[in-house]
């Protein structure tokens, strides 16, 4: 470990937590984004608005509180740390908890979206033809919402690769532990060694830029789909 | 013979529906109402869709009782368990899946696969005519290709049971004419029972053998199709009506008519396309004559355009505002006929009185 060049172990600690966070978010992110599509009751305004709450927050308002929580002092931390024998804060769990409070409006906002979207048309219509709930999902929803599901993944994982300030208050600055890119880049400025903070920063300008592109790349024909649909549903019923 | 018993309630803030009936399991059965009537809302609780229900619903077989719902014993059978098929107004088909896909979609999960021998995918795909859009996308259907696709994907589900809710409403004329046929050919076929909801009476004579009425979340009717209209036209609930079913005699093609046979009488209607080529004589057509469109005269017109004229008997006279509503009974069928006041008085019309009732070959129709 000791021969790899310092930033590239923050390269691979970034990609690993931003991989890993991406993965958590798929999992937890797809089932509250249905029970928000599908809930009619008041109480989903609050739900949605605590989702959204990193969007305005400062990170660091998110990274104080769960530097607290975090700290053998308050129940979270204090559990973590006598079921797995090490400190929560400042580990590499941490920030990867971290990263999927503060990107979790990237993820369940545009697959919310898609839901409701989708409807419960087809869904009625798939049960009717004998298609249990799980079954429904993964033959009639994930399909048609595919393009989605890859627009959470890459937003989740964009945003978490960019974040800074929630791994800098709850990670600080470990190597191969909880130093990632952007903290690596906040060093290189510090000890005025732009050269160094420019190969950072060209690189994740342009590898966010590819992926961004990618994203709308693979959005473009599926979003044409419906409003096609549409048209015809209008012709015919005018 | 199999029958559907409900006993449900469904309690919404604005809309109350509570049904108590059996209904036989047989041919098609008309669920006719306005809107607001709760005719969706009825289907919806068949078809497992309406989570609110309470009470019980039974399907009775010849060999056992199915209970799909019973609110008290806390028992809800998810739609996808009920093996009951639904075509719903909008198609609702799946736009990602081509059009062979989506018929193999329902044919995939089909729950009776022990109860009969399976349904050809080759006949289904012919009968409602979709050999040619097999790799189609959906979105290239028009609506009345998508709603046969529709049909022929619950179809190949194999369902004990087909729901319909107002399949025919998104189609243009020509459509809904080819529908019919298609449903009835279907239900003779496949002797699936079917339950057709309707705002349209006209369709529904066309196709049913029963007919349920709903007003307000209730029951009011539930009998013989022609029956129950027949009851809704003396109780002033409809456009008065009569409602046949006549066997065709024969085409007299180079007139454009067709004859039907009404005991030792005979009708004479405008020739259908769709009926001629029914081929076959003794093919029953259903029609419906306007009670306004009848005229009644008390000697047998022979020198008249008018093709149809029947003698019979008046068996009811019912005065109605500046109208009079009169059965007259030809050849057993009762036939309602709609005259002035003025008119009745004029003719000194009275009950058990003989008379000829008069009307054209085009006040015969039929929505085929």
């Amino acid at each position: 470990m000791n021969s790899t060049h310092p930033d590239i172990l923050a390269l691979i600690t970034t990609l690993k937590m931003a991989g890993i966070t991406t993965i958590i978010l798929m999992l937890i992110g797809t089932p509250l984004a249905w029970f928000l599509a599908k809930m009619k009751s008041r109480g989903k305004v609050f739900i949605e608005a605590l989702v959204a709450l990193p969007l305005v927050l400062p990170p660091t308002v998110l990274g104080f509180y769960l530097l607290l929580l975090f700290s053998p002092q308050y129940l979270p931390g204090q559990i973590w740390q006598e079921t797995t024998g090490q400190q929560l804060a400042f580990s590499f769990s941490a920030i990867v908890i971290g990263s999927v409070l503060y990107s979790l409006p990237f993820v369940v906002q545009p697959l919310q979206k898609a839901f409701e979207q989708l409807g419960d048309d087809l869904l009625e219509a798939a049960a009717m033809l004998g298609a249990s709930a799980f079954d429904r999902f993964f033959t009639i929803v994930l399909p048609i919402t595919k393009a989605s599901f890859i627009t959470a993944a890459s937003l989740g994982f964009a945003h978490t690769v960019g974040e800074f300030g929630v791994v800098l208050m709850i990670g600080g600055n470990i190597p191969g532990e909880t130093r990632v890119l952007s903290i690596a880049l906040f060093d290189h400025v510090e000890a005025f060694d732009y050269a160094q903070a420019h190969i950072i920063s060209i690189s994740l300008v342009v590898s966010s830029l590819v992926l961004l592109s990618l994203i709308y790349l693979l959005n473009r024909p599926n979003k044409s789909r419906p409003t096609k649909k549409n048209q015809t549903k209008s012709k015919r019923l005018s | 013979m199999a029958d559907l018993s409900i006993n449900v309630r469904v309690e919404h803030d604005d809309f109350h529906l509570s049904i108590n009936e059996k209904i036989s399991l047989t041919g098609i059965t008309g669920v006719f109402g306005h809107s607001g009537s709760g005719k969706s809302t009825l289907l919806k609780v068949i078809a497992g869709l309406e989570k609110h229900a309470q009470g019980k619903l039974v399907i009775n077989d010849l060999l056992e009782s199915d209970i799909l719902l019973d609110s008290e014993a806390k028992i809800f059978i998810a739609s996808q368990q009920r093996n009951i098929g639904l075509v719903f107004q909008n198609s609702r088909l799946f736009p990602h899946l081509s059009v062979e896909e989506n018929l193999r979609y329902g044919q995939k999960r089909k729950k009776n696969i022990e109860r009969n021998k399976p349904l050809d995918f080759t006949e289904i795909v012919a009968l409602t005519k979709l050999d040619n859009l097999l790799s189609k996308s959906v979105a290239q259907l028009s609506g009345g290709e998508q709603q046969r696709v529709a049909l022929a994907r619950a179809l190949l589900a194999e369902p004990r049971l087909l729901l319909l809710d107002e399949p025919l409403s998104a189609l243009d004329d020509k459509n809904k004419s080819l529908m019919l046929t298609l449903l009835a050919k279907v239900q003779k076929q496949l002797n699936l029972p079917m339950l057709y909801v309707s705002h349209s009476l006209a369709e529904i004579q066309q196709l049913a053998n029963n007919l349920l009425v709903l007003s307000s979340g209730k029951v009011t009717h539930y009998g013989d199709i022609h029956q129950v209209i027949h009851q809704l036209t003396t109780n002033n609930e409809i456009l008065h009506q009569t409602s046949l079913s006549l066997t065709v005699k024969e085409h007299l093609a180079e007139y454009g008519l067709t004859s039907l046979a009404l005991g030792d009488q005979q009708i004479l209607m405008s020739l259908n396309q769709q009926i001629e080529s029914d081929a076959n004589t003794n093919t029953n057509v259903r029609c419906i004559i306007a009670a306004s469109d009848i005229s009644v005269t008390l000697h047998e017109p022979s020198e008249s355009s008018i093709v149809n004229h029947l003698q019979g008997t008046i068996t009811s006279f019912e005065p109605c505002q500046s109208q009079v509503l009169l059965t007259v009974n030809c050849s057993g069928q009762d036939f309602f006929v709609n005259i002035t006041a003025w008119s009745a008085q004029r003719l000194s019309l009275i009950v058990d009185q003989k008379v000829f009732i008069q009307f054209k070959a085009n006040s015969v129709r039929t929505l085929r």
